[in-house]
């Protein structure tokens, strides 16, 4: 195998472990919220450290491989798509800290099982894993249609999201006395919705480095 | 507007078929590379636009080469007047046994020119066009073998521009060059694309991208593929091109 070659499997592997992590912090986070496990939120909180030093760790096998290396082509594509999709895995993984801080940082926040039932959080947290692990198939496989699904259901979590604004600003006018708590599910909406998003953002960099489409800004669906 | 215009050319060494049905059109003022692993037939090619290969028993031509407009391989075509359209420097600097004045002036001499003011105005002009008058302003009467390997191949495009082509063809110039002097050739030709239209031999994948606009992929006598250099080197459209520029072969 050439140099480069090799340089380019390490790389993806990287990618692959890092993604694997991302998908098990986001599964974790949510889980953790869903059943108020503050155990699991701290295992959460402890491997946020380890998903950064992937980042470091790729962007610095990208930038070797661009100056050592040159490469052109499907290469150059493949290079340039894992930097963006570093970047998209990273901020995903931020957000999985940020669901489980909601339960670290709020020892004694209660969710009211109803509104987390009528805003659909676990059809929204399945969601976000399911758009991740189908933007892993691609990429390992090396199939961009496994991708295209992930445009289609970034409109779902949207449109979960939205709806769940409503519910819960209606239950809040019931229930002012558990507006500090809704608020905090709201966050954890909105960081779901934002996950949705790169995930969205994964699947363009998928297109790009497979069939060398620009699909950013683009009408996908 | 077209300047090299090649139309169904075969070329033949004897019984081998070197090219095959190559068609490629070069517009003015562009820098245009082939690429392609040894033996494609890139410098073949490359000779056949100044006619170079009629100097090799048993070459046959089929097909039309036309530069401005005019057919090179017509009957009645002289040689002699296509060179002087079409210039062309070498892999290896070759300059003459002469002072680096007389280097630059000799295609103006050979050509009957003997007005010595117009000769010397033109190879001040032709050395200053290769970025070549700071270094040898000094010294112009001095041999061209006391220059250096990237200075010698300055003067011979500044030799071949004294004569003030239209083409400017270049087989590998800068491949027995270091970095800083191949960095001066690869310069030199952004620049001279503004006057001359340029084709470019390399087998260095990076100056191909970094020198052309457009670039052609040769393989086994075949033009695989001839588009945008940016093309070529971020999506190209044939697998071949792709394995072979990312070095998974050739």
């Amino acid at each position: 195998m050439r140099h480069l070659e090799q340089e380019l499997v390490t790389l993806r592997q990287d990618v692959i472990d890092m993604w694997k992590l991302v998908i098990s912090q986001v599964a974790n986070s949510g889980d953790a919220v869903l059943s108020f496990d503050k155990d699991l939120a701290t295992k959460v909180s402890m491997r946020e450290k380890k998903v950064d030093a992937y980042e470091l760790k790729i962007d610095s096998e990208c930038e070797n491989i661009i100056a050592l290396h040159q490469p052109v082509a499907i290469d150059l594509r493949f290079v340039l798509a894992v930097l963006k999709i570093n970047s998209n895995l990273e901020r995903i993984a931020d957000f999985a800290y940020g669901i489980s801080r909601v339960l670290i940082a709020n020892p004694t926040v209660i969710l009211d099982a109803e509104v987390i039932s009528d805003t659909k959080l676990r059809i929204m947290i399945d969601q976000v894993n399911k758009m991740l692990a189908q933007g892993l198939d691609a990429f390992e496989n090396e199939k961009s249609d496994f991708a295209a699904a992930i445009f289609s259901e970034d409109y779902q979590v949207d449109e979960i999201n939205n709806d769940a604004a409503k519910i819960i600003a209606n239950y809040i006018q019931k229930n002012p006395d558990r507006a500090y708590e809704c608020l905090q599910l709201i966050a954890a909406f909105r960081k779901l919705e934002r996950i949705g998003d790169h995930c969205s953002n994964i699947a363009e960099e998928i297109f790009f480095y497979l069939d060398a489409k620009v699909l950013k800004h683009a009408q996908k669906i | 507007m077209l300047t090299i215009d090649a139309k169904n050319v075969d070329f033949y060494y004897s019984d081998f078929h070197a090219l095959k049905n190559i068609n490629l059109e070069v517009e003015q003022n562009k820098v245009v590379a082939f690429i392609g692993p040894s033996g494609c037939g890139k410098s073949t090619f490359l000779r056949i636009l100044n006619r170079m290969n009629d100097l090799i028993d048993g070459t046959r031509l089929t097909g039309s080469v036309l530069i401005e407009g005019e057919d090179i391989y017509a009957p009645g075509v002289y040689v002699d007047e296509l060179r002087k359209k079409v210039g062309m420097v070498f892999q290896k600097p070759n300059p003459f046994p002469k002072s680096i004045f007389e280097n630059v002036a000799y295609g103006l001499r050979v050509n009957g020119i003997k007005d010595n003011t117009f000769i010397e105005e033109r190879v001040i002009e032709s050395i200053k066009s290769a970025a070549l008058w700071d270094e040898v302003k000094d010294k112009l009467k001095k041999s061209a073998f006391a220059l250096s390997g990237g200075q010698q191949q300055r003067l011979c495009i500044a030799r071949a521009l004294a004569i003030s082509p239209k083409v400017l063809l270049m087989d590998e110039p800068a491949s027995a060059l270091d970095p800083i002097s191949t960095a001066k050739i690869e310069e030199l030709i952004y620049e001279l694309k503004k006057d001359y239209t340029i084709v470019i031999v390399t087998h260095n994948m990076q100056q191909a991208s970094r020198v052309s606009d457009k670039t052609a992929y040769f393989y086994l006598g075949e033009l695989i593929e001839y588009d945008a250099t940016t093309r070529i080197f971020t999506n190209p459209k044939e697998i071949s091109t792709q394995n072979y520029i990312t070095g998974r072969f050739g």
